[in-house]
């Protein structure tokens, strides 16, 4: 037996020496991904991996900047009438696709037309047809350079939403895209990689668009110049986060776009790596549902509050990473002035008032929280011993993300440790925790004010008008309590030290044009 | 004198295992879900035996308390799987004709049903708790008892003591319980005893793929997998589960082999 | 035999309705769809239904049950829900995957632990014996994903001999693939080796008690011809039928160790399906797993008598 183990080490020696280094390869950058992309067809079937990959080969007509406000992309500029209904974009001149064909209005005009096809089934089509945030009445083709969008009334977010990743950045791809029945294909779009390999359950792998068409100046977000500096990208699926971390160590890949805090700070001390993060704007919170007997009464969900300490509940999930912050608005966002900037301190004697008050007796309260986001299940865990420590009977329940999604989609819970994806405008990140109960059983907080200040923050085109409402919004958000906000999460991309002029962004997934490997 | 003395180590070791479950119940050095965010991650110390967490937690405390949850686990899986089983399998033998061909053909279909879907199904019917691991590991190691003792009840179905029994007048039932049933007695306490070892080892692997006993409610298997993140930075908060797992299947083994050797007749002449 | 063999292939049917329906079920009792999964936090619920509907999630079970049992009729298992890719070649292309590092570790673990454990019997009590004991049991006492790790972190990262993560199929280029499937090869070798060792031993030391080898022994049989002609065949068969389980049974064992390597195989592809909820995928998967635990039971027991002199006899 052991003679055997010696010669099988042996063996696995040789091999090893052997085949040297032939997986690391020049001019190649590979990234991992946690799951495979679900499809190349633009917010259509999509999530965050798919995004990313996405975003390398098309590009809408505006994009997000580095400040995670909107910029023109593949418009020179854009025109907004008197009474803010029409927007007009130039198209920059010398644009062409993967496939050679130039950039006309007409292709933007035949995209938006395939967007909104209900067909296609956009995700994002029901906020531009009415029955979400606005309503597009007209796209026409004024000449080859030339897009006229006709809005039926005005909104603050019309370049918002179309700017917004999960909405395929509602990206300009040629009309060969999609096959003569209609099916999609391929991406062929503008962007500085195109579609190279997809092996599924393996690796996506793009190639360098040599004909790219760079915007001058610098790379800004998701727009500026965006030049392609390698001639490979490959997207490698690893599902698990050690062995990634085990693969970014040994050479396999080259970057980790999204480590967990814990992870990242064991890299932080590894001399050939380089942690990268940024503040984004997705929000953590412990959600309550406002209608459960228990904690449906307000004095209760303060006492809670005021049972936690939440300062330290991030510095530890995080690992002293991100900064906490108590209001919707994400700290990143130019809206999150002074009147968001207080953190509620830990207050056991208020908590224990508050208890009183409620008449609270020491009934179980169940946090539900998830593994898949390890820092839903490590809040869940202090929040929990730190509500004991105040004398209420808290426990935890531990489901897949499946299942909490489907508590959470169902209001279905007394507590939940939650994660949002990041809204890049606070009305929109009232919007998402904010609605009717009855009909959108998912909105935590159902206060019929607070719903029409939102509708008129999402018309309101005012800066000053809109901070005005936001503050208010957030002082009745404080009175009633129906989560805790806690903190803005928290990209943190490791690369290995060859890979030059990477950096995480706040929109949260990751970009290699501009970046290159030695 | 060798199988005596693993006898004894196994022995031992399982005895132990029972005495710190025991304990586990009515004590440990700290409270095992208490939290401890001045004490992240020490590595092992006189004040933390075998070190802390990422939430500071005491591993020691820990162990012990897992030491309890997956000793119930095991042992109500073992005992649900045999209870089960047996009935089954002696229902199956002694019927004979539709009957045992229908349960052989369910017991079939079970057997072939990999353990990770039904568990993750019957963990979401009955709520993510320990109960849901047990029903589910125990339907997935019910069917081998099942072909165990059917196999001992054809075996010994026809023999004169059971004939006599039937002739003197006993019921069925009577006749099955006190003639037939005791045959099963050997085999299935082998079985169980190599069972205990599969659940314990079943209940770490669905830890590993997030479908064991949920935590914060600590069992090796769940300690062990929340360790991976830290395998190289504070490796001692793998190794004290692995080492228990590792300990447990060992003592297990050593005594289910002593078991088989005394209660297997084919084994008695050695 | 053909006869034979139609009747165990016919009698596997209602073992696979009776699977699939049950499969069915389950996965519909579980909370969470992947429509659901799709929106994420920013589902309404008109998406939500007109994602279903899509999907065709929107349908009462028993019609949803039928429609995919004609279709499997029909040879078509659907597509899956996640990435709408067809099942079947999915399946096929990650079978590939997991029956040759199955196979493989299957075969160099019978190969080392046959021999072990006849060793074992023949010197019972012996040191060697004791060695073999003892290690077997060790192995048998390790969870694999652990000793997985171990292996990763030790040849991986510490000497950085071998990749990582990643797969190559053995058709394109055998030497990288030997580097990629290596440690997933001899974890599982190692782990399955631990019960075939014990139970080649025990099997042994059965069959060495019998008479026709204390009959051998005295007709002046030498010990090396007892053992290789009388001994192996017969102490093999309850091996092979062991080994005959673990192949069938692999496929939830491998999971485990696919998830380690983060290897494209069949174990994995259905944990995730199950994650994700992709019905079409989960039950191929089922349909698959079962299809193989009966073929290689089969399979062993055709091939038994070859062991098994007495089987023969009767």
């Amino acid at each position: 037996m052991r003679h055997w183990m010696t010669a099988a080490v042996a063996a696995t020696a040789l091999i090893a020496a052997a085949a040297g280094d032939v997986w690391a390869q020049a001019g190649t950058i590979r990234v991992r991904l946690n799951s495979d992309i679900r499809s190349t067809d633009p917010g259509t079937n999509r999530d965050e991996n798919t995004d990313a990959v996405v975003q390398h080969m098309i590009e809408g007509l505006v994009a997000f900047k580095e400040d995670a406000t909107v910029g023109p992309m593949l418009a020179e500029k854009i025109a907004v009438s008197e009474d803010a209904t029409t927007y007009t974009f130039t198209l920059r001149d010398g644009v062409t696709f993967h496939n050679g064909a130039k950039l006309t209005a007409d292709d933007v005009v035949w995209a938006w037309k395939r967007y909104a096809d209900p067909a296609t089934k956009w995700r994002c089509a029901p906020d531009f047809d009415g029955r979400g945030l606005m309503k597009v009445t007209g796209v026409e083709a004024k000449d080859p350079r030339t897009v006229v969008f006709a809005l039926a009334k005005p909104s603050a977010l019309f370049l918002t939403v179309m700017a917004r990743v999960d909405c395929g950045s509602t990206g300009i791809y040629h009309r060969d895209s999609v096959g003569p029945d209609g099916k999609w294909v391929q991406p062929i779009g503008t962007g500085p990689f195109k579609l190279g390999e997809w092996k599924r359950g393996e690796y996506v792998e793009l190639l360098r668009n040599t004909a790219y068409a760079a915007r001058p100046g610098r790379r800004d977000g998701y727009t500026g110049n965006k030049t392609p500096l390698v001639d490979r990208l490959r997207f490698v699926v690893i599902p698990d986060a050690a062995a990634a971390k085990a693969a970014l160590l040994s050479g396999s890949v080259d970057l980790l776009p999204d480590t967990n805090n814990a992870d990242a700070a064991e890299l932080r001390k590894r001399p050939e790596v380089a942690v990268h993060e940024t503040q984004t704007m997705s929000m953590s919170g412990i959600l309550f549902q406002t209608k459960d007997p228990q904690v449906g009464d307000v004095r209760l969900r303060k006492a809670i509050l005021a049972a936690l300490d939440t300062t330290e509940i991030v510095k530890a999930v995080t690992e002293g990473e991100a900064r906490p912050n108590a209001s919707p608005i994400p700290t990143a966002s130019p809206f999150h002035t002074a009147a968001h900037q207080a953190v509620p301190k830990q207050d056991l004697a208020l908590a224990k008032k508050l208890l009183a008050e409620a008449g609270y007796k020491g009934q179980a309260i169940k946090i539900v929280a998830t593994k898949r986001y390890p820092t839903s299940f490590d809040t869940a865990v202090l929040a929990q011993a730190m509500m004991q420590a105040a004398g209420i009977n808290a426990e935890i329940e531990v489901l897949d993300w499946a299942t909490m999604l489907d508590k959470y989609s169902k209001g279905d819970y007394q507590m939940m440790s939650f994660l949002y994806s990041a809204r890049l405008d606070p009305a929109l990140s009232f919007e998402m925790i904010t609605g009717p109960k009855a009909t959108q059983p998912r909105k935590v907080w159902d206060n019929p004010e607070a719903i029409a200040m939102i509708q008129d923050a999402l018309a309101v085109g005012d800066r000053a008008k809109r901070q005005a409402i936001f503050d208010q919004l957030y002082a009745r958000f404080q009175a009633d309590r129906p989560m805790i906000v806690l903190y803005n999460g928290m990209e943190t991309g490791v690369t290995r030290k060859q890979v030059k002029g990477y950096a995480s962004f706040v929109i949260g997934v990751p970009r290699l044009w501009g970046v290159s490997i030695e | 004198m060798r199988l005596r003395g693993n006898a004894l180590l196994g022995g031992m070791l399982m005895a132990l295992l029972a005495a710190v479950a025991l304990l586990a119940t009515v004590w440990t050095p700290v409270a095992p879900l208490m939290p401890n965010l001045r004490a992240r991650l020490h590595p092992p110390s006189p004040a933390f035996l075998l070190g802390t967490d990422e939430f500071g937690r005491d591993v020691l405390s820990r162990i012990m308390a897992g030491t309890a949850t997956s000793t119930l686990v095991a042992l109500l899986t073992v005992a649900f799987a045999v209870t089960a089983g047996a009935a089954l399998g002696l229902l199956a033998g002694y019927a004979r004709g539709w009957t045992d061909r229908a349960l052989m053909a369910v017991n079939d279909a079970l057997l072939a049903f990999p353990g990770i879907l039904l568990a993750l199904g019957l963990m979401a019917v009955i709520g993510p708790n320990k109960y849901g691991i047990v029903l589910a590991l125990g339907l997935a190691y019910a069917p081998s008892v099942v072909r165990v003792v059917r196999a001992t009840v054809m075996s010994v179905r026809e023999r004169e003591f059971v004939e006599a029994s039937r002739s003197m007048g006993n019921s069925e039932v009577y006749t099955v319980l006190r003639h037939v049933l005791p045959n099963c007695i050997a085999p299935l306490t082998v079985l169980a005893t190599s069972m205990f070892g599969w659940v314990v080892l079943a209940e770490s692997a669905l830890s590993f793929l997030g479908l064991g006993v949920p935590p914060p409610a600590p069992t090796w298997g769940n300690m062990l997998s929340a360790a991976r993140p830290y395998m190289e930075t504070a490796p001692w908060l793998s190794i004290a589960p692995g080492a228990c797992i590792a300990l447990t299947l060992l003592g297990v083994n050593l005594l289910g082999d002593a078991l088989r050797d005394r209660l297997d007749p084919r084994m008695a002449a050695a | 035999m053909r006869a034979y063999i139609a009747k165990r292939v016919a009698m596997t049917v209602p073992t696979l309705l009776l699977v699939s329906i049950a499969v069915f079920v389950l996965m519909r009792l579980v909370p969470g769809d992947p429509a659901q999964l799709m929106l994420g936090d920013q589902g309404d619920p008109a998406q939500l239904d007109q994602l279903r509907r899509a999907m065709g999630l929107d349908r009462s079970l028993p019609v949803q049950y039928l429609i995919w049992l004609r279709n499997v009729a029909h040879g078509d298992l659907g597509r899956s829900l996640a990435n709408d890719l067809p099942v079947l070649p999915l399946l096929v292309e990650r079978f590939q995957v997991t029956a040759g590092i199955v196979l493989v570790a299957v075969a160099i673990a019978a190969s080392i632990a046959v021999p072990a454990g006849l060793l074992a019997a023949w010197r019972q009590n012996s040191l060697a014996d004791l060695a073999i004991v003892a290690g077997s049991t060790l192995l048998l006492s390790v969870p694999s994903f652990w000793f997985g790790l171990l292996l990763l972190l030790l040849f991986g990262v510490k000497l950085g001999w071998l990749p990582v993560i990643g797969y190559v199929p053995f058709v394109e280029d055998p030497w990288r693939a030997l580097q990629y499937t290596i440690l997933p090869v001899v974890t599982l070798a190692l782990i399955e080796s631990g019960v075939i060792t014990r139970m080649a031993r025990a099997s042994t030391i059965e069959v060495l008690r019998l008479e026709y080898i204390t009959h051998a022994r005295a007709k002046g049989v030498p010990e090396s011809g007892v053992l290789w002609r009388h001994a192996l065949p017969n102490a093999f068969a309850p091996t092979w039928t062991l080994i005959g389980l673990i192949l069938g049974n692999l496929l939830g064992g491998i999971a485990v160790v696919e998830t380690v390597f983060t290897l494209p195989g069949l174990g994995r592809l259905l944990v995730d399906a199950i994650f994700a909820r992709d019905y079409p995928v989960v039950q191929g998967c089922m349909l698959l797993a079962i299809l193989v635990y009966v073929l290689v039971n089969l399979v062993i027991d055709l091939l038994y008598p070859l062991f098994d002199p007495r089987v023969t006899a009767e």
